[in-house]
């Protein structure tokens, strides 16, 4: 029987973390450093709301069983947060997907909002869709359904690749208001290029401890930044050590 | 009885992702044996979920057509397609010399062009990249792309020249160093996140499944 102690060591502590954090949330609240993407979103979509116009949240071209899930689970987290918001527009928000299984979930989502706030009957199983299979088949059917639901705010919040610099692009030439983020390193630097509001890192997570959607969000944010400190000064650590015992 | 029903989808899944989460850490043979049955399920459940996904689709697109909205001769394209697609697909088989040349002939050239269209798309943003936020990291971003470009590229006046050479090392420079080293701090922060988001789901803090 193999255990792998500092794996299990270091899960242990992040969870610890977490849940510290998430009772101590409500006494010591946490200051975050501002960022203009997540502030601004919230007047977007109270002036979408005014105005008549949409909300589209993207969740991306990952899959459930996948590694790549991660950032949708995120985007679901705010999707709970401005499906609130937008439940008694007259267009209330849509989302879309490129797998099955993450159009039922962000569907469950909706549904769980509308009834929240009481609205159950406003639901509409449509509103969250999947768009294509494949990434490009998926990115393919963005300026239809941004042209035809006429969204002005469209958010990015999912595993995309390439494709995603394209998803924000469409948005860009609608000139809707676009918040961008992703998993993927190499597509982060193309959505810095395409998009108003690029998420960069782990910002792409940080959507539900700004939004506010609850104090776990919070914690979870305030727990990654001290295992990031430990993790750093566990590297400087072993490349001090490493140095001077090849100098001894 | 709502709330009995969706502590229990909670509990079905902060238990399924324990089992599975254990599994990563302790090689016990019971401990992988139940993890491979739940991943293999899920690989089940997610492709039903593609077909119902594709029956969403369809649904959407017949509404789009039915009420004659906004684009709807794009919905009545995509139901078409579709449609030949799958009996096509039903009748000779996905690996079939019909179904590959569909592929090969439809979907492959769209896709590719999609792709060639994003150079176009990155050239365009990199200029509004400047002219929208002009600030030192948006110059430093377009100024190494454009350093990257030419150590990147063929060169016009022949590739073994002393200008060529150093635009090379420059390029293996900023890629080696400075975007590998930034590219790591990133990777961290991202996995951080992922483990923060898979945990909110494992505590039944985030429950994607319904409340």
């Amino acid at each position: 029987m193999g255990i792998d102690v500092f794996g299990l060591i270091a899960l242990l502590v992040f969870v610890g973390l977490l849940l510290l954090y998430g009772v101590m949330g409500r006494r010591w609240p946490a200051v975050f450093r501002p960022m203009p993407g997540f502030e601004m979103l919230g007047r977007g979509i109270e002036r979408a709301v005014e105005a008549g116009e949409r909300v589209h949240l993207s969740l991306g071209t990952g899959s459930v069983p996948g590694k790549d899930c991660a950032p949708a689970l995120a985007g679901l987290a705010v999707l709970s947060r401005v499906a609130a918001a937008t439940t008694m527009s007259d267009k209330p928000a849509v989302v879309t997907a490129g797998d099955g299984a993450l159009a039922i979930l962000a569907q469950d989502t909706l549904r769980a909002a509308y009834a929240k706030v009481g609205a159950r009957e406003r639901y509409q199983p449509t509103a969250a869709r999947m768009l294509g299979p494949t990434p490009f088949s998926y990115v393919a059917g963005l300026p239809t359904l941004l042209a035809s639901e006429d969204v002005s705010i469209h958010m990015l919040i999912g595993s995309f690749g390439a494709e995603g610099a394209l998803a924000a692009e469409f948005g860009e030439r609608r000139e809707a208001f676009v918040l961008a983020g992703t998993d993927d390193i190499p597509s982060q630097a193309l959505m810095y290029a395409t998009a108003e509001h690029p998420l960069i890192g782990e910002e792409v997570f940080a959507g539900g401890a700004y939004l506010n959607v609850g104090e776990l969000h919070r914690a979870s944010l305030r727990a990654q930044d001290v295992v990031r400190i430990l993790i750093v000064g566990l590297m400087l650590a072993g490349t001090i050590l490493r140095t001077l015992l090849d100098l001894l | 009885m709502r709330l009995r029903a969706s502590l229990v989808w909670a509990a079905v899944a902060s238990g399924v992702g324990l089992i599975v989460l254990l599994g990563f850490f302790f090689d016990i043979e019971p401990l992988r044996v139940a993890r491979q049955i739940l991943v293999d399920w899920a690989v089940l459940l997610a492709a039903w979920a593609l077909i119902l996904g594709l029956l969403n689709l369809l649904s959407v697109h017949w509404s789009k057509v039915s009420q004659q909205e906004k684009g709807w001769p794009y919905s009545a394209v995509l139901l078409l397609f579709f449609l030949v697609t799958l009996i096509l697909g039903l009748l000779f088989g996905p690996d079939s010399p019909v179904i590959l040349f569909l592929f090969n002939n439809v979907q492959l050239p769209i896709e590719a062009s999609l792709m060639a269209l994003l150079a176009v798309t990155l050239t365009i943003a990199g200029f509004r990249v400047v002219t929208r936020r002009r600030d030192l990291v948006s110059l430093v971003f377009v100024g190494v792309g454009f350093l990257v470009l030419l150590g990147t590229g063929p060169w016009l006046i022949g590739s073994e020249g002393v200008l060529n050479t150093f635009f090379r090392d420059v390029r293996n420079w900023l890629a080696q160093v400075w975007a590998a080293g930034g590219a790591r701090g990133i990777l961290l922060g991202v996995a951080l996140g992922a483990i923060a988001t898979g945990l909110r789901v494992l505590l039944a803090a985030d429950r994607p499944y319904g409340e």
